[in-house]
């Protein structure tokens, strides 16, 4: 089982909604995130996405208060992997603040679902291979064991 | 295993090479995609992602009615139709990209993104995973049933003997 608190992004970059869209857009090319928490008294009240400062961009917006989108939702560390990963692929929402006791402690994107399935991929074939490769030898013993073979080696 | 022509989105949105950077921001700004492809004459020679545009937005001295080709990526890491899947996460694992052209005869088809290759291997995964369990577990109960027959239930057949 994928555990939430191993694939998150632990340091969060967070912004405040009275920000200028700039700030935003510096913030996201430093740091090279795809979107940033909008905070208020340290509670997450929204996201502001690559897209959404392209949008605030061509259209001489201002402040992050008027681009952000409220496309998100709040999970516990405690949350199930495939229920997020089936909420990503069915809909809109791209990222998931992680809340724990009214603090954010991490968020989960589509780059860390993407990632986390991928390496999960990778451990299930591991996994599979090794279960194919027991059963092989069972297989082996039993055709041997039925075999005139093993009366020619053990009398 | 499937291949990237399963998967690929095919109404890839493009810009002209001479197009200005003004034109890609509002097209991205309506689309959900996240990137465009350049191209002259159907033929990609660039891609500008969010990222490239935000980071233009950020950056001095530039304006709205530049080139695109100043904040394109170049050059391009394509793949085929006809690529397997694996071969495609391969590449992907290698390149670190989330968007990949895919291009037939020089010209632009599709567009291959991390998360379509990903989750499609995962789902067939999955799929082959469950098959190959259900035959492991019918070929152990056959070999239970055969050994059992062949051990114990001779004696009470053999009225021959």
């Amino acid at each position: 089982m994928i555990k939430i608190r191993s694939i998150m992004t632990k340091d969060v970059i967070t912004i405040q909604p009275g920000s200028t869209i700039k700030e935003a857009a510096q913030l996201i090319s430093a740091k090279s995130v795809s979107g940033l928490v909008v905070v208020e008294n340290s509670k997450p009240i929204a996201i502001v996405s690559e897209n959404d400062i392209i949008k605030g961009v061509t259209s001489n917006k201002k402040t992050v208060r008027d681009v952000m989108s409220r496309e998100f939702m709040i999970i516990s560390p405690s949350a199930k992997f495939f229920e997020i990963n089936r909420r990503l692929r069915e809909g809109k929402i791209k990222r998931f603040p992680v809340v724990e006791n009214d603090r954010l402690i991490g968020l989960i994107t589509e780059t860390d679902i993407i990632q986390a399935t991928r390496d999960f991929t990778r451990f299930h074939q591991i996994v599979q291979e090794a279960i194919l490769a027991i059963f092989g030898f069972a297989t082996a013993f039993f055709l041997f064991y039925f075999s005139p073979i093993r009366a020619l080696v053990f009398g | 295993m499937a291949r990237v022509s399963k998967i690929m989105l095919t109404d890839v949105p493009t810009l002209k090479k001479e197009a200005k950077i003004e034109k890609a921001a509002k097209l991205l700004a309506q689309i959900q995609v996240g990137c465009v492809v350049i191209v002259e004459n159907k033929d990609p020679v660039g891609i500008v992602t969010e990222l490239d545009l935000v980071r233009f937005a950020v950056s001095k001295g530039k304006s709205l009615k530049e080139p695109l080709t100043s904040i394109m990526s170049s050059p391009l890491t394509l793949m085929t139709p006809d690529m397997k899947l694996d071969e495609a996460l391969k590449i992907i694992d290698t390149k670190k990209f989330r968007k990949y052209p895919v291009v037939e005869n020089g010209a632009l088809v599709g567009l291959a993104t991390k998360k379509d290759v990903v989750n499609a291997i995962s789902d067939n995964m999955r799929f082959h995973r469950n098959i190959q369990n259900i035959v492991l577990i019918l070929f152990v109960l056959f070999e239970l049933f055969v050994f059992v027959i062949g051990r114990y239930i001779p004696q009470y057949l053999a009225f021959w003997a």
